[in-house]
């Protein structure tokens, strides 16, 4: 009997938490290939590499969830980075510089957000729009150039808190905001419904719309500050940053495990997601892994993780509908 | 009477406008197609942002310029365009040079003067060119690398995008000038940073934990060289750490100034513009009929980095 419980409860926590015992034989793995692979150092190389696209990621995952999604990410990114960057140069203020970044990512994504409440634009195509006018805009305002030499601004990508690089600790703060918006609000308990069944929502008395907007408006922030946050790392406004962002964030929101069709995804997923394409990246550096080889194989390897996490979760979804089913049913659908 | 006024005055518009575009017509008898590869790429926006500069010195000259943004097929669609619109003359900045090979050959049949540049397409008959040697660029640095990388030294190297020509002559410079005659020299990590500072701020940060050693930073250009100076900026292990560029970069000169980076070749997107633009006069008024001619790519170093950072404080990228 027990052991038959502990076979059950093993199957709970294999098909709930597969994501995370995915990314827990990873690190297993790598460092059984890479004694540095724990180090404290490398460990804080990684989180520091994937600050910025993580951050990006909690947002997109609000929006999967909701039923929307964010392809302007990346040119908002870089659009807020550089006002941001070029706020900081005229007024050399640190909270001026971050107000203008904050502020420029929640203002796109406000206008997202009406595009696809009040002219039920598509939200691909939505911010579609805006990925070209934000790099345009970016492009525009600098003529293509960098900005260099930008100072006391590099503090928000260099500088640590103790021990914690900046970047990482913000990445913390958004991780751990995303988890209570998620789980701890009625705002987050909509999103959920809207991405499932917007119209069962709308029913229950949601206003969809307004959802919609707010879950823009907060990716929005979580953009601006990415934004800089990245510009800050590489001590340079670069117009041309944050190329092919958009989809690093969802491939991070995607293996984590929430649903392209809405209504299913967690702040925790999310970041186990973007670490084990983290821990990919890195672990494939440390052992000299060819560059076009290492393409091959972080393909592979995201399809075998989400394969496994979709095969885990099908067989939990298949034993509960068993588990309700009476002994004649049970008999037909073995018959 | 009101209704005669109207038209009276609408007519004097329309003739105004015409008479204003045909005076603008008249002043310039020459129209220039710039193609640029991608105005997202700094450097293709310095060269952008110094043709249309020099293009005002050239009041018989008016230039359009062109965005491909990286793509092949943009760019080729551009330059059918120009031949359609009929340009006099194109300015191509190939994404891939074999890919615009048969629309620049194509315009030539199509009688339109073609200078390529940056790099420039070999071997059409008819076209003209204007480059810095790429091969080159990264000779200058090798050569000079070859007497100051000490024996048996760790190295990392980072390379531009596969395929790119610019990346694939400078990455063979370094093989030819360095690596085939230093055989002591051990190269710890190399990998592909498409440019892009912040790739290869990632990478260096991997090697810098796989390796205990590392002396020399080889890279393609000075974006990437400078993305993994950043990450060893504080760390006393990596003070004495040699760095190489191509590109002559705002940022690499600061960083050379500093004693930070080693040095650079310098593609000057001025003289690049300024030689184009004078080519393509020479090539409209019939002054020459076809040329092909590369930019000097002066080596950067401390010692002389002060005369080229004052080319940057013309730019305004440097204050």
């Amino acid at each position: 009997m027990s052991n038959l419980i502990t076979r059950e409860k093993w199957q709970t926590i294999k098909s709930r938490y597969s994501i995370y015992l995915v990314l827990i034989a990873m690190i297993i793995v790598c460092n059984s290939l890479n004694e540095n692979f724990l180090s404290p150092r490398n460990i804080s190389n990684i989180s520091a590499q994937i600050s910025v696209t993580t951050i990006l990621a909690f947002g997109e995952t609000i929006l999967i969830i909701c039923g929307l999604l964010d392809l302007s990410c990346g040119s908002v990114l870089a659009l807020a980075g550089v006002l941001s960057v070029y706020a900081f140069k005229e007024t050399g203020s640190l909270t001026v510089a971050f107000a203008v970044g904050l502020l420029v990512g929640v203002l796109c994504n406000f206008i997202n957000g009406l595009l696809v409440r009040r002219f039920n634009i598509p939200a691909f195509i939505a911010t579609l729009a805006m990925m070209t006018v934000a790099r345009g805009c970016a492009l525009l305002f600098t003529k293509g150039q960098n900005i260099y030499q930008i100072g006391d601004y590099v503090w928000f990508g260099q500088g640590k808190i103790g021990f914690i690089p900046l970047p990482v600790f913000f990445m913390i703060i958004v991780g751990i905001l995303t988890w209570y918006i998620l789980g701890h609000t009625s705002f987050g308990r909509s999103l959920y419904a809207v991405g499932g069944n917007e119209e069962a929502a709308r029913a229950s008395g949601i206003n969809v719309g307004r959802i919609k907007i707010g879950a823009y408006l907060i990716n929005g922030a979580f953009v601006g500050l990415a934004g800089i946050l990245l510009m800050a790392r590489t001590n340079v406004g670069a117009p041309n940053s944050g190329q092919g962002y958009e989809f690093e964030a969802l491939t991070a929101a995607i293996i984590g495990g929430t649903s392209f069709s809405g209504g299913l995804g967690t702040a925790g997923g999310t970041l186990a997601g973007a670490f084990i394409v983290g821990f990919l990246n890195n672990i494939m550096n440390l052992t000299g892994v060819d560059s076009y080889l290492q393409q091959v194989i972080k393909g592979a390897i995201i399809a075998l993780a989400v394969g496994y996490d979709m095969w885990a979760k099908v067989n939990r979804t298949r034993k509960s509908l068993s588990a309700v089913r009476s002994p004649d049913e049970r008999k037909e659908a073995k018959g | 009477m009101k209704t005669l006024m109207k038209t009276f005055r609408t007519v004097t518009a329309v003739a105004a406008l015409c008479l204003a575009t045909a005076t603008a017509v008249q002043a310039q008898d020459y129209k220039v197609a710039f193609i640029a590869r991608a105005q997202a790429d700094s450097f293709a926006a310095w060269l952008a942002n110094g043709i249309m500069e020099e293009a005002k010195k050239y009041p018989d000259i008016k230039v359009d310029v062109m965005d491909a943004q990286a793509d092949d097929a943009k760019e080729n669609a551009f330059i059918e365009n120009s031949v359609a619109n009929k340009y006099d003359l194109i300015i191509v900045q190939p994404n891939n040079g074999e890919a615009q090979r048969p629309y620049v050959e194509q315009a030539v049949k199509d009688g339109v003067k073609v200078i390529t540049t940056n790099a420039r397409i070999k071997d059409i008959p008819g076209s003209s060119s204007v480059d810095a040697d790429p091969y080159e660029q990264a000779a200058v640095n090798a050569r000079l690398a070859l007497t100051q990388i000490p024996q048996d030294a760790n190295v990392v190297v980072l390379n531009g995008p596969s395929g790119n020509m610019h990346a694939d002559m400078r990455r063979d410079a370094w093989q030819k000038e360095f690596f085939d005659k230093r055989s002591d020299v051990k190269i710890v990590g190399e990998q592909i940073a498409h440019w892009n500072k912040e790739e290869a701020m990632r990478y260096m940060e991997d090697w810098v934990q796989a390796n205990e050693k590392i002396d020399a930073i080889v890279s393609m250009n000075d974006n990437m060289a400078a993305g993994a100076l950043e990450v060893i900026k504080d760390d006393p292990k990596f003070d004495k750490i040699l760095a190489y560029g191509v590109d002559g970069t705002a940022e690499a000169m600061l960083l050379i100034q500093s004693g930070r980076m080693t040095s650079t070749a310098l593609q000057n997107a001025y003289d690049l513009a300024e030689k184009n633009m004078s080519v393509a006069h020479d090539l409209l008024t019939g002054k020459i009929t076809q040329i092909d001619t590369d930019i000097d790519c002066p080596l950067v170093t401390k010692d002389n980095v002060a005369k080229f950072i004052e080319i940057h404080k013309k730019s305004g990228a440097i204050k």
